[in-house]
């Protein structure tokens, strides 16, 4: 085994839809794409998720993994630029809320998990307002307080927004447990090329170009739908 | 004193900055030299340096210009009959479509109270390239109290475009700015069709407070052999994508955000969304098509309200022969 055991079983605890940060609360604008009948069987969720993952991959995968070696490096400044980078990166409104109030709780459990200097600076830092703190930033300074790899870090923010979206799929998208699990099992087939190409990107460097979900995002932020927050 | 505030151009011996993409890795496979001209030769280098500000007498005009070829701006107008105290500018190219190795470089300011419109001739088309690549940049600075449409024209890539751009903006924070793109999936009657033939879009804009306070950055990068724009979520069936960038005070922003509607209408195959940007700078929004008339209208439509909640005037109707 490559790993150590309670790195695995880490990493298992980070990435488990359980793991209480709220992911729940949003669909990443699946709610919209259902209603509007854009998302509407298997092979429509699965795009929509294909999507998702590549937009979370050049944004949030590139905060992350930034966070992540500057935690390793002890550079709390490059910590801090990050997450900045994100949040102006970050387009849309509810895109941003949803980051950060699942980053401003993953902070708080972090400090419980472990004695790390950094993670408790850092959630000073939220609470003060110095830092906007984003949840892909908070995932690379968790998973390297935790002795996780960048590698599984990736693996994780991935596996976490594409179960956040089929989860929410279950509860608004006419698709069974079979069809999501399908969708899961085969989109992590794609991750070790994604992360290759995701590694190499500065933070001044990220992007996205998602018309579609710009668009269903803005019509759920305009209008009344709200079993998600997203 | 009415002499010293004509326009004033300096073309001649000023110095033309260099335009520099290579911190962009995206760029990276699309270096070779072209064979004909090489990168930055004399018209493939082009510069413009628009500054407009209030004369004594209380009026906007077009006060600084220099310009290198293949960039043209000739004089500013004042045709807008909503606001006929508005000058206007085309930006236009002597050159024809922007080629493999072109450079430019546009700078734009807008001096205490003063307003101006700025767009495009005709629609700007990003030529068939085989090495290296085209890129522009701009620096746009809005002083204090002060109101810029821009509004160019659609652009066009061919197969095999290569094009980056950088839109740096300055904006003080009692100041407004309309900036809108609007891009087509390439030529889509030309031959059986060119859409999304290209190598590769990447744009980025951004801005910053006078004092340098970051407020957004928007970069977008469109690389077809990698990831297809056809996906559900990028652009699926449709082929024109408009990106408007709205930077005005918070007040106006949640005026106009209140009046705009997102919408998907599958008759017209026409979506539109709108959001805040970071920071309460402003808004975003985005509207995808079919073609560029029905998405050029709604963009219109939006710069009407923009230009209404600050400036208490509509948008004329457009030129018939635009």
């Amino acid at each position: 085994m490559s790993q150590n055991i309670a790195e695995i079983m880490r990493l298992l605890q980070f990435t488990d839809s359980t793991f209480p940060v709220g992911t729940f609360s949003f669909s990443n604008g699946l709610e919209t794409a259902g209603f509007e009948n854009i998302v509407h069987d298997k092979k429509t969720l699965h795009d929509f998720v294909k999507s998702q993952a590549l937009q979370a991959a050049f944004t949030d995968g590139i905060a992350a993994l930034a966070a992540h070696r500057a935690y390793l490096a002890g550079n709390y400044d490059a910590i801090v630029e990050a997450d900045r980078t994100l949040i102006l990166c970050k387009m849309n409104d509810e895109a941003r809320q949803m980051l950060q109030r699942m980053g401003k709780k993953l902070s708080e459990l972090s400090v419980r998990l472990s004695d790390s200097g950094i993670a408790r600076h850092w959630l000073e830092d939220i609470k003060a307002g110095n830092t906007p703190g984003t949840y892909p930033v908070a995932q690379g300074i968790v998973f390297a307080a935790a002795g996780i790899s960048e590698e599984d870090l990736f693996c994780s923010h991935q596996y976490g927004v594409v179960n956040m979206v089929l989860s929410a799929a279950l509860r608004c998208i006419r698709v069974s447990h079979y069809d999501t699990q399908e969708i899961l099992y085969e989109m992590s087939s794609q991750v070790k090329s994604l992360y290759e190409r995701v590694k190499v990107l500065r933070v001044d460097e990220m992007h996205a170009f998602f018309p579609e979900l710009d668009i269903l995002a803005s019509l759920h932020e305009k209008g009344n739908m709200r079993m998600f927050m997203n | 004193m009415a002499f010293d505030y004509q326009l004033r151009e300096t073309t001649s011996n000023s110095h033309v900055p260099e335009v520099d993409f290579s911190h962009c890795s995206e760029m990276a496979p699309y270096l070779d030299e072209p064979i004909a001209m090489y990168v930055g030769a004399p018209g493939k280098h082009g510069y413009l340096r628009l500054g407009f500000e209030m004369d004594p007498r209380g009026k906007s005009i077009l006060r600084d210009l220099d310009r290198r070829a293949p960039l043209i701006v000739q004089q500013a107008l004042y045709f807008d009959k909503e606001m006929p105290e508005m000058p206007c500018v085309y930006i236009l190219s002597s050159g024809g479509p922007n080629v493999e190795g072109d450079r430019y470089q546009q700078d734009i300011t807008l001096r205490k109270d003063s307003y101006a419109f700025i767009s495009t001739g005709a629609a700007t088309k990003l030529a068939e390239m085989e090495r290296n690549y085209s890129g522009m940049v701009q620096n746009i600075t809005l002083e204090e109290n002060t109101y810029l449409e821009y509004m160019p024209e659609p652009i066009y890539p061919c197969k095999h475009t290569r094009y980056i751009s950088d839109t740096d903006i300055t904006i003080d924070q009692t100041s407004t700015l309309f900036y809108s793109e609007i891009y087509m999936a390439g030529r889509k009657y030309y031959n059986e069709g060119e859409l999304y033939e290209y190598d590769i879009l990447s744009v980025c804009s951004h801005a910053k407070r006078p004092d340098g306070t970051p407020l957004f950055r928007e970069k977008f990068i469109i690389d077809p052999k990698n990831i297809n724009p056809r996906q559900l979520g990028i652009m699926g069936d449709f082929d024109v994508f408009a990106n408007v960038i709205v930077i005005t005070p918070k007040e106006h922003a949640d005026a106009i955000y209140a009046a705009t509607d997102a919408f998907i209408n599958r008759e017209e195959k026409l979506a539109a969304g709108i959001t805040h940007l970071p920071n309460n700078a402003g808004l975003l929004f985005k509207v995808i098509g079919m073609e560029p008339g029905p998405v050029k209208k709604i963009v219109r439509e939006f710069l009407s309200k923009v230009r209404r909640q600050v400036k208490g005037k509509p948008l004329p109707e457009e030129f018939p022969w635009r």
